[in-house]
């Protein structure tokens, strides 16, 4: 009688199956390939490039002058006012206008999901329509509609018998005018966000809590907000990265900063430094400063916004 | 009868003698003055004015250039004005083996699409229409071609500052075409209902420094309640203090040194006169090139009193901002920063550059030495349809500068434009960094003038990063 | 639940929804409305909607300058994008989702990861890049970098995975290879998830402002963005109507594209996300 014998496979066997696995699978390979073929030549080489850019002074020009830390000096010294000053813009515009957007699409998608309000797919037609226009477009037309002098919103304050504004000329005005244009650019996606999050929300729990007697608000604070939370983070995360790198609507809409940069947005910043300065150096530089901050705070909003159990 | 022979042999002598002597000689070459007419534009009324220009005959060249050749411009400089002076004609018969394409830009592709070709090394066109303010940068970048020898026969008759922007080390880069001499146009009718002189030569001496100007715009402003001048606060862009920096000779830089002056006590000094005329809301808040600004210029009723500006804004004036305001205005050289100043400054102009891409750098240059430097008429015709006032000494002397203009009250203004280019100090306006420093400084303005900060506060910031930025 | 029935609940959610409504169509008006208007009334007091000077001067204007170019030159760009990027999607989707190979999961991780890099980063060395390759003022840049997107990966490999193996199975039972599977059957499967996937694409690629503003040089070439921004007026007259003539050319071809395929719109970006 042979006692069958535990055949434990040998290193040489591993490889082996390995080695069968990627064969037989090799397709798998080949279809995926173009991802990280594109992704090497326009992703990583121009990430690795551009940290050898950093330490360079160049006009894409004539000769590169090694310069060390001198970009990255410049970034915190004198010369990265403009740079700090976009991204406090950055800040600014984000607490102007994210809160109210966020909430405000949530409170709309609760809204239209209930499915008491009828033409209800209308009214989404309708919020989300903004989304699909060009931020050009919409950006000359906000620049029309803000004119200090006869625009169509000023217009319809004084009718409503408030003060004009002097939108585009003034450092906060102007700070609300893109806010408005980017909340009406963009409340549509985050609606439509959260309204993809509540299908994941078992309606028996909010129909539980109202029957209990809870009212609508609270309904809405207690359970529906809290069960959105990973939608709201992701919509938060992808927000942030938009206030700072918000780019037609501030060329469009504040002819690229205006006035005294108060609008100027991080993205238009660095654009400027490098196609209008010709200094890649240095821009290359501050894309990293950016970089490394966007990075910092998406994490610690995923932190924040996700330990609170 | 021998008598009779010596005789009549000294009368044939005598009447050879004086036939030789009476027949011309046969000119080398010939020389004629030929008056030519061009039409300029006053107010839609179309008036002729004459040019005397003396156009050279193509010299035979041993070796004509030929090929292609590619001109980048705006329409404005290229086509309402070059094309117009028929200069694209008349090279093609000097030099019938060059073919001219031209490519209309507007401002910003030129500024964009120019120093993207030099950087990628490819795709530059052979002539380039560039600005002054701009031109330096592109000097400095690199990719111009050396026209210094072929410039040098010329030197003499370019008047100086327009020079300065395209030079490094010693060697040129363009050819230069119009400059931006700055004058003081004015209402006569705002004038005289302010009880105000009208006359030029009377108004440049009683408004003589800017003191005087500030005294007469707070007359104006009592006595007829228009704004003196268009000076916006919070969309400043930096023009009217850079024509008041440039007549004092000051800049954001020192000419001689390269040192950053943004914020030197003359600089601030500069600014705060101005911020006088808003602490008595003296001046509009119009900005320039919008509607505001075009309506209180043609304005018959509501009008602005007075505009500083470069003799370019002439033309415009007549054409399409103001033409209803025809004889309306005079022109008057601008006030003085201190007593005793120079009542010069400077305001735009353009050259026109050649790119070392070229393929065909001796047909850039001739079409350029054709236009530009050889023959006056074409730059004096420029001047008649656009107010592209030339950078040739010699061609102040054609009869063109003695013409007057109805739209500004028969006043002779061309020679005023004249007298101004030439006194055009050197200033450290514009330079290599001229956008770099124009955007921070205007920042620096407009904080002042909405009162966000002091003169000196704000210009300190600027300063401070231009120079962060120049490191 | 019942109390929302009430009337006055519905009054109240309508005149919300009715007002934010309202907000988001008014630009839409205003701008169809302005590109009809001849320049002094643009700012006019009180506000003209429906001009009595309606003329067709603007896009007449418009036309002239180039904008029919522009929009054929914008289609043609985003059609190509979107083709292409369909394409390498769904391939690079169907590689993750119906293989198990080796390195799978740390090679999905990578995908993943790769989609927190701000295009901010590789803005300037992309750009050599092209230089390089002497693809400037030429459209490749706005197609290929984008040809196979990690977005896109990930949205098509959802979608894929539920699509059942039998199919495959059966598929390679008849004697089909690995890619005329795909071509035959996985990709007509799809249609749905690709017209979606499509229609976000296309729409990026239409709207896109800062590629084309770094990569198209010549004015033939311009899309319609660009277009606007340089579109000029003769001297001293302000383009109003013609700005918002070219803005209207640019969203009305999206608008009609929306409507006709809204439920995808709105439904479809997130169905990839929401099913995983």
């Amino acid at each position: 009688m042979s006692r069958d014998v535990a055949v434990i496979p040998s290193v040489g066997d591993r490889w082996k199956r390995l080695w069968g696995e990627i064969v037989k699978n090799r397709w798998a390979y080949v279809f995926i390939s173009p991802f990280y073929i594109l992704f090497l030549v326009f992703g990583l080489f121009p990430v690795l490039f551009s940290i050898y850019l950093s330490f360079q002074q160049w006009n894409g020009f004539g000769p590169m002058e090694l310069v060390g830390l001198k970009n990255f000096a410049y970034v915190v010294g004198e010369g990265g006012k403009v740079f700090w000053k976009s991204i406090l813009n950055g800040v600014l515009l984000f607490f102007m206008y994210v809160p109210l957007m966020t909430f405000l699409s949530i409170v709309l998608a609760v809204v239209l999901n209930s499915k008491l309000v009828r033409f209800f797919q209308g009214y989404r037609t309708m919020i989300y329509a903004p989304r699909v226009t060009s931020m050009v477009a919409a950006g000359f037309t906000f620049r029309l509609m803000f004119e200090a002098q006869g625009g169509l919103f000023n217009l319809i304050l004084a009718y409503l018998g408030l003060p004009e504004v002097p939108w585009l000329e003034h450092v906060w005005w102007a700070r609300v005018a893109l806010c408005v244009l980017v909340v009406w650019g963009w409340l549509g996606q985050n609606m439509v966000y959260m309204l993809a999050g509540l299908q994941t929300i078992p309606r028996e729990l909010t129909e539980a809590a109202l029957i209990d007697g809870a009212s609508p608000v609270q309904a809405l604070f207690r359970i529906t907000i809290p069960l959105l939370r990973p939608v709201i983070i992701f919509a938060v995360i992808l927000s942030t990265m938009g206030s700072f790198g918000l780019f037609p609507e501030v060329q469009t809409l504040t002819w690229g900063g205006r006035p005294m940069r108060a609008t100027l947005t991080t993205l238009v910043y660095l654009f400027n430094v490098a196609f209008d300065d010709y200094r890649f150096g240095r821009a290359s530089a501050l894309a990293y400063v950016y970089f490394a901050l966007i990075f910092v705070l998406s994490l610690v909003q995923v932190r924040y916004f996700g330990s609170e159990e | 009868m021998k008598r009779q022979i010596v005789s009549w042999f000294t009368l044939g002598v005598i009447l050879v003698g004086l036939l030789a002597a009476c027949a011309r000689p046969t000119p080398e070459t010939v020389e004629v003055e030929v008056p030519v007419e061009v039409t300029r534009v006053v107010a839609g009324t179309p008036e002729t004015v004459v040019i005397t220009a003396t156009p050279e005959p193509a010299a035979p060249e041993p070796e004509k250039p030929s090929g292609k050749i590619t001109i980048w411009g705006w329409t404005a400089a290229i086509r309402d004005t070059l094309e117009a002076t028929d200069v694209f004609e008349d090279f093609k018969e000097a030099y019938p083996d060059v073919e001219v394409e031209i490519v209309y830009y507007s401002p910003d592709d030129v500024y964009t699409n120019l120093p993207l070709a030099i950087t990628a090394g490819e795709g530059a066109p052979d002539i380039c229409y560039v600005e002054n303010s701009h031109v330096a940068e592109y000097v400095h970048m690199g990719g111009l071609l050396n026209v210094t020898e072929h410039l040098q026969p010329y030197l003499d008759n370019i008047v100086e500052y327009k020079l300065y922007d395209c030079e490094k080390d010693g060697k040129y880069y363009c050819v230069p075409w119009d400059g931006g001499p700055v004058v003081m146009y004015y209402r006569r009718d705002v004038f005289e209902a302010a009880g105000l002189p009208t006359d030029p030569d009377e108004v440049s001496e009683t408004i003589a420094t800017w003191d005087d100007y500030y005294e007469a715009c707070r007359t104006i402003k009592e006595q007829t309640g228009s704004y003196c001048f268009a000076h916006n606060k919070a969309n400043n862009w930096g023009r009217l203090y850079e024509m008041v920096l440039w007549q004092q000779g000051l800049g954001y830089y020192d000419p001689q040194t390269g040192d950053v002056s943004v914020d030197s006590p003359e600089n601030v000094a500069t600014l705060e006169k101005l911020g006088l005329f808003w602490g008595e809301d003296l001046v509009s808040d119009s900005l320039e090139w919008t509607d505001p600004w075009y309506e209180e210029l043609g304005s018959l009723d509501q009008p602005i009193a007075t505009l500083i500006e470069a003799s370019w804004m002439d033309v415009f004036l007549k054409s399409w901002i103001a033409p209803g305001t025809a004889g309306k205005w005079g022109v008057a050289y601008m006030p003085t920063f201190e007593e005793d100043g120079v009542r010069a400054s400077n305001d735009g102009g353009s050259v026109f550059v050649i790119p070392e891409q070229t393929q065909n750098p001796e047909a850039a240059w001739a079409f350029l030495e054709f236009a530009m430097l050889k023959n006056e008429e074409y730059v004096l015709k420029g001047l008649a349809i656009s107010g592209f006032i030339p950078s040739l000494k010699s061609t102040y002397d054609d009869a063109l500068f003695l013409s007057t203009d109805s739209f500004f009250g028969g006043q002779n203004t061309y020679q005023i434009y004249a007298d101004v280019n030439g006194e055009i100090p050197r200033a450290g306006i514009y330079g290599p960094h001229y956008a770099m420093m124009n955007g921070a400084v205007s920042v620096a303005i407009q904080r002042y003038a909405t009162g966000e900060a002091t003169a000196e506060v704000a210009l300190q910031a600027a300063a401070d990063e231009i120079r962060a930025n120049l490191e | 639940m019942p109390k929302l029935k009430l009337l006055g609940g519905q009054v109240v959610l309508h005149v919300v929804l009715l007002s934010v409504s309202l907000f988001m169509i008014l630009p839409f008006i205003w701008m169809l409305s302005t590109s009809f208007k001849p320049q002094e009334e643009v700012f006019a007091r009180p506000p003209i909607f429906v001009s009595p000077n309606m003329s067709l001067d603007g896009y007449r204007y418009v036309v002239e300058y180039g904008v029919l170019r522009a929009l054929w030159n914008t289609f043609f760009v985003s059609f190509l994008a979107t083709v292409g990027s369909l394409f390498f999607c769904s391939l690079g989707g169907y590689g993750f989702a119906k293989y198990r190979f080796p390195g799978r999961k740390v090679l999905f991780a990578f995908l993943l990861g790769t989609m927190v890099i701000p295009g901010a980063v590789t803005m300037v060395p992309t750009y050599i890049v092209m230089l390089k390759l002497h693809w400037v003022d030429t459209y490749w840049p706005l197609i290929v970098p984008g040809a196979a997107n990690a977005f896109g990966i990930f949205f098509m490999r959802q979608y894929i995975s539920t699509i059942s193996d039998e199919l495959i199975d059966a598929a390679r039972i008849d004697g089909c290879s690995d890619f005329a599977t795909f071509w035959r059957v996985i990709l007509p499967i799809c249609t749905p998830g690709l017209i979606t996937l499509g229609l976000i694409f296309f729409m990026n690629s239409w709207n896109d402002y800062l590629g084309p503003l770094i990569y198209v040089k010549t004015p033939e070439k311009f899309t319609l963005p660009l277009l606007m921004t340089s579109l000029q007026g003769p001297p001293g007259y302000s383009a109003y109507r013609e700005w918002m003539g070219v803005a209207v050319i640019s969203t009305v071809p999206l608008l009609a594209i929306f409507l006709i395929f809204q439920r995808r719109f709105t439904e479809g970006i997130t169905a990839g996300a929401v099913r995983g």
